[in-house]
């Protein structure tokens, strides 16, 4: 099975790959992995003024998680907090259009995306 | 009551998509071939892979009468076999080969045999979801990233020397991690069998079970990303 133009595309020229530091303020982390395949996935946002200015990410894994997650900071970036929760692995799996078998990478994606609002949400408001 | 006692999924015939011959109509008897026109039957979707050998669901099967069963059937079903019969016969031999050899393939792995009754009986048994690892991602992730500067160095230099005489040192322990959690894994292998010989139905048997599925879940899917970093370091570091 082949990948689609987008995922090869993703995969070659990854966008916003890299981290920040965790304990740099407006920045929320995400790691999460997929079980069934060993991938380990992390990505960070770094807010400002509930607006998403910048986001990064490393996946370890196949192409379709590195290229589900490259996919998912480019749509981060210039999103407020509330719109970046709305992010969905269907809309991932439309955009690269993934074969039935590589949707746990796109769920991967919206897991890492919820895990790092989660983390930054806890920093801003920690109770 | 039909008056099967809770062995009947232990021992059961191959199952077939229906009871009626897919050809002649006629009814079938629970065999692969119709009695009548003698032809060959698809095999039920429903049907597990434990099932399929005629073996009991147990995490430790006789892999002698698998492999048996498997050359048996696969003869039955070869698509060899069956390019004078029709088209409705060459396609039913075709997919019920196809699920032979995922079933054989599947059952004949410990590790794969483990995960695939893990998915029959997640449906009995609801989230056996485990949470994230989030140490192990942590480690990963730090290993991934020497693993990157090992790659990028000059492979002559002195932190070259320094970063794979740490990857190396890094590799044994995980190594060791992983027979360790596949020993693990048999004791939680057995256990899971006791219980279900002793088919009891009572409330803590059922928290056994619960509890023997979650620990099996856990240490497969950690053992799976060990795994996968121990594949990087050897590769890279080999």
């Amino acid at each position: 099975m082949a990948y689609s133009e987008k995922v090869v595309d993703h995969f070659n020229n990854p966008r916003n790959m890299g981290s920040f530091k965790k304990e740099e303020d407006g920045v929320g982390t995400g790691i999460v992995g997929a079980p069934e395949c060993g991938d380990v996935m992390k990505l960070q946002i770094k807010v400002q003024n509930d607006t998403i200015v910048d986001a990064k990410f490393k996946t370890f894994g196949c192409g379709s998680a590195i290229a589900s997650s490259s996919l998912a900071t480019e749509w981060l970036k210039g999103k407020t907090v509330e719109e970046a929760g709305k992010i969905k692995n269907t809309d991932i799996v439309q955009e690269l259009n993934l074969p039935p078998v590589k949707i746990h990478c796109s769920v991967l994606a919206e897991d890492a995306i919820k895990a790092a609002l989660a983390d930054y949400q806890k920093k801003a408001d920690p109770k | 009551m039909n008056g099967h006692t809770h062995h009947t999924d232990d021992r059961r015939e191959l199952q077939m998509a229906r009871s009626m011959c897919c050809h002649c109509q006629s009814e079938m008897a629970g065999e692969y071939f119709c009695d009548r026109c003698v032809k060959v039957q698809p095999v039920s979707k429903d049907l597990d892979y434990f099932s399929c050998f005629g073996l009991p669901r147990r995490l430790a099967i006789d892999t002698q009468v698998l492999e048996a069963k498997f050359y048996e059937l696969s003869r039955a079903f070869h698509p060899d076999f069956y390019q004078n019969k029709s088209d409705a016969e060459q396609s039913i031999s075709l997919g019920n080969s196809a699920m032979l050899n995922t079933a054989y393939r599947t059952l004949r792995d410990p590790i794969q045999r483990a995960e695939y009754l893990l998915d029959l009986e997640a449906g009995a048994v609801k989230d056996i979801r485990t949470s994230p690892p989030a140490d192990l991602f942590e480690e990963i992730l730090e290993l991934q990233e020497t693993l990157d500067e090992f790659r990028e160095s000059d492979r002559s230099s002195q932190h070259a020397a320094t970063l794979r005489a740490k990857l190396h040192t890094d590799r044994t322990n995980l190594e060791e991690r992983q027979r360790d959690m596949e020993a693990r894994l048999q004791q939680l292998f057995g256990r899971w069998d006791a219980l279900q010989d002793r088919g009891e139905a009572t409330e803590q048997a059922r928290a056994e079970r619960t509890l023997i599925l979650k620990d099996m879940r856990d240490i497969l899917s950690n053992r799976t990303y060990v795994k996968n970093i121990v594949n990087d370091l050897v590769a890279t570091i080999a």
